[in-house]
């Protein structure tokens, strides 16, 4: 190619990308700082509102379930549920709807796109219309009113909660001597309990997923920060601070565990990602986390009578350190927000609906449909949660984990704008180390420089 | 016996096993690539629970059809199929008559900024659409096509690689062509649809199925450009099938199948203009 030509050729992509690229011109947007409730008194009824969710199959017909019961129970909103199929693709399509103009009145997001979501300063915050309606949060757990809370101002309404939880197999643990009513209840009796399996013919008795949400948890757990400035609740967050004692620890814990084969690990993204519990399913595993979403699946699954020699055992997840666990863990799942680019009276239809969904009976009716967990105490203690419980004992487990221990700025999460590049850099730092044989100090280290790297790119980029 | 029968006996039978071992390489190779299709085949037609059963089936005993029902009116799939093959005969119609034209506007046509408006249009070729998507979403909804068919195709009328793809097949037509074609009193437009459509139909066919490939499988812009189940593509509900819950799993393969059936079709219609459309910048020097 000719210099001339060369040089045509970068023109033209540079024109191209120019006017491809070049994003609409930011429109200033804050969040909402009041709540027009009384603005669907004025508007002629129904007020109709659309709300963006990715509950699909059971989970979905439940959502739907409590939506036409309420389209029915009154005559002043009427509420229209469209499904997005996935999280992410909810983010992108909102993402895409800001620019265009094509929004809903609630969406449904996942847990970790907070940041993202407040960034676009398009919401109104669930605890000022609260605090209009004085509307009380007190029933609600406080871990999960604290998970939504950033900066003093609670901006979504929780929803969907899981947390992670350990599946292990009864049946696995007492061929090996185990007691399988005891499992492990942190890292060494883990691994312990690991060795013992191991012994028993058990290939590698863990399956570890490499789900960087897992040093998320542990780091929660020893009441450790994840992430300064209050892991991003005092103050948009500028570093991570997970390369601690705590986070080092369960690196080298992680590393043993593989590199004693006695942990074998998957991917927690892509096709791989439930390789975990095919191991359990095919006796090379006995062990494993994750969350308690799956809860539902794993039990269809193993119930459907094809694995007599399983037993399926529930228990919290097992935390760094011996003894009493300090922290705790945080929750995850999704949360709903109100969006202030609707009519005000259909930010306030919007609330309306959002009470009715989090309503004592309906979180009961929700848990109980979806396995997902009851989020307020009423909920919880309720005859009809009780006797559920009674009957899948294993259900209650992470509902259990989500009460105990305390309530602090470490236990309610980290939150983080840049989440996926976040969780990226650790996930990239636990494969260096499971694949290369890279040293957990200096793979820790490369994930919190990276994190952290990623976390200031975005900070500039929006302007923080 | 001579010699030469000798050798021309061991020449056969060399020639002979030869073969049986290239069949045999390719029979083995045919299996592992069409297991995973029989096997969507095959659990599609079994009852979930023995999906789940081990060692897995890999007949089914006792074929049940009500999967793929289910997956037609439960799945949305028959509306799903219907929106994909209107918006994929759009796209591909499109596609393919705009690079007819605009590839013989290169490959024949003299006009002022050729060669720079030739270079950009292969620069929008490294642009990737993620990039635009989002200016693309506020242009399409500024024009009211949000949630149309016509917001669904029309991007994806006019690409530079098929445009690129004709004029390198039109460049391979001799000139004289034109010329004899231009003493018969041909215009541009009856040689173009007489003589260099006919000529480049290997490209043509290429061009066909890629744009085809491309409009059936996309996910992302029809999820965006969409509001509700009514004009949603069949990726995404096959997408909706895939997360849903476990004890119906004969339901997502049978959703599978029915994606994929069209393009199967397509692929034994056009194997061999597409082979010869690949391979035909191969041999030309």
């Amino acid at each position: 190619m000719t210099i001339r030509s060369t040089r045509l050729v970068i023109v033209a992509i540079l024109a191209t990308a120019a006017l491809g690229v070049l994003p609409a011109s930011p429109a200033f947007a804050a969040n909402s700082t009041s709540c027009p409730l009384g603005a669907l008194k004025k508007a002629s009824k129904p007020v109709e509102i659309t709300m963006w969710h990715w509950m699909l199959r059971a989970n979905g017909d439940v959502l739907q379930k409590l939506t036409d019961a309420f389209n029915a129970s009154q005559k002043n909103v009427k509420v229209t549920l469209v499904n997005q199929v996935g999280w992410e693709e909810t983010l992108a399509k909102y993402k895409a709807g800001l620019s265009s103009g094509d929004l809903p009145d609630i969406v449904q997001l996942q847990e970790t796109d907070q940041q993202q979501m407040i960034d676009t300063g398009t919401v109104v915050p669930a605890g000022v219309c609260a605090k209009a309606d004085k509307y009380s949060f007190s029933d609600f757990l406080p871990r999960v009113t604290s998970y939504f809370t950033v900066e003093g101002v609670q901006y979504a309404m929780p929803f969907n909660t899981s947390g992670p939880v350990l599946y292990y197999n009864k049946k696995a643990f007492a061929a090996a001597g185990l007691d399988p009513e005891k499992p492990p209840t942190n890292l060494s009796e883990l691994r312990a309990a690991a060795e013992k399996l191991k012994a028993n013919g058990v290939a590698t008795p863990m399956g570890l997923k490499t789900d960087p949400i897992f040093l998320e948890q542990w780091t929660a757990m020893s009441n450790r920060l994840f992430a300064n400035n209050g892991n991003g609740r005092k103050a948009r967050t500028t570093k991570t601070v997970f390369d601690s004692p705590v986070g080092r620890q369960v690196f080298s814990w992680m590393a043993g565990m593989v590199k004693d084969g006695l942990a074998e690990t998957n991917s927690d993204i892509g096709t791989g990602a439930s390789d975990n519990f095919l191991g359990i399913r095919s006796g090379s595993h006995a062990m494993t986390i994750d969350s308690s979403a799956a809860l539902g699946t794993v039990t269809a699954i193993l119930g459907a009578g094809n694995d007599p020699n399983i037993e399926l055992g529930v228990a919290p997840m097992p935390g760094p350190g011996s003894g009493a666990i300090r922290g705790g863990v945080f929750v995850q799942g999704g949360e709903l927000f109100m969006v202030n680019k609707s009519a005000p009276a259909k930010q306030a239809a919007a609330w309306e609906f959002l009470k009715y969904l989090d309503s004592p009976e309906n979180m009961t009716t929700w848990a109980i449909g979806t396995g997902y967990l009851p989020i307020r105490k009423s909920s919880a203690s309720s005859t009809e949660m009780q006797d559920y419980w009674a009957k899948n004992p294993d259900f209650k487990v992470a509902y259990d984990q989500l009460v105990n221990g305390p309530d602090s700025i470490a236990t309610a999460g980290s939150v983080i704008g840049p989440n996926t590049e976040v969780r990226g850099a650790v996930r990239d730092a636990e494969n260096s180390m499971f694949l290369e044989g890279t040293d957990p100090k200096a793979a820790i280290a490369a994930a919190a420089k990276n994190a952290t790297a990623a976390i200031l790119d975005y900070n500039s980029r929006i302007g923080a | 016996m001579t010699v030469d029968t000798v050798d021309a006996r061991a020449l056969h039978r060399r020639r002979v096993w030869g073969k049986v071992g290239s069949y045999t390489l390719l029979t083995v190779l045919a299996v592992i690539v069409l297991f995973p299709i029989y096997i969507t085949v095959v659990n599609s037609l079994l009852p979930s629970r023995e999906i789940l059963s081990q060692p897995p089936k890999l007949f089914p005993s006792n074929p049940q059809f009500n999967a793929y029902s289910d997956a037609w009116n439960v799945g949305h799939m028959g509306t799903y199929l219907k929106n994909s093959f209107i918006v994929t005969f759009l796209i591909t119609v499109g596609q393919v008559v705009t690079a007819i034209l605009a590839g013989y506007a290169f490959a024949f046509l003299e006009f002022p900024f050729k060669r720079l408006l030739f270079v950009v249009f292969l620069a929008t070729l490294m642009v990737p659409f993620e990039v635009t998507i989002v200016t693309n979403v506020s242009t399409i909804s500024d024009l009211g096509w949000y949630n149309t068919y016509a917001g669904l195709a029309v991007p994806f009328l006019a690409t530079g690689f098929g445009a690129f793809l004709m004029r390198q097949s039109f460049l391979t037509l001799p000139a004289e062509l034109r010329d004899a074609a231009a003493l018969d009193g041909y215009g541009h437009w009856r040689f173009l649809w007489r003589v260099a459509v006919p000529l480049a139909r290997p490209a043509v066919a290429a061009l066909t199925v890629f744009a085809f490939l491309a409009a059936w499988n996309q996910y992302l812009w029809p999820l965006l450009i969409t509001k509700d189940d009514k004009l949603r593509t069949v990726q995404i509900g096959l997408k909706q099938l895939q997360q849903s819950s476990i004890d119906q799993l004969n339901i997502v393969f049978a959703g599978a199948v029915i994606a994929v059936i069209p393009l199967v079709i397509l692929l034994l219609f056009f194997q061999k203009q597409l082979v010869r459309g690949l391979t035909a910048g191969a041999v030309k020097g």
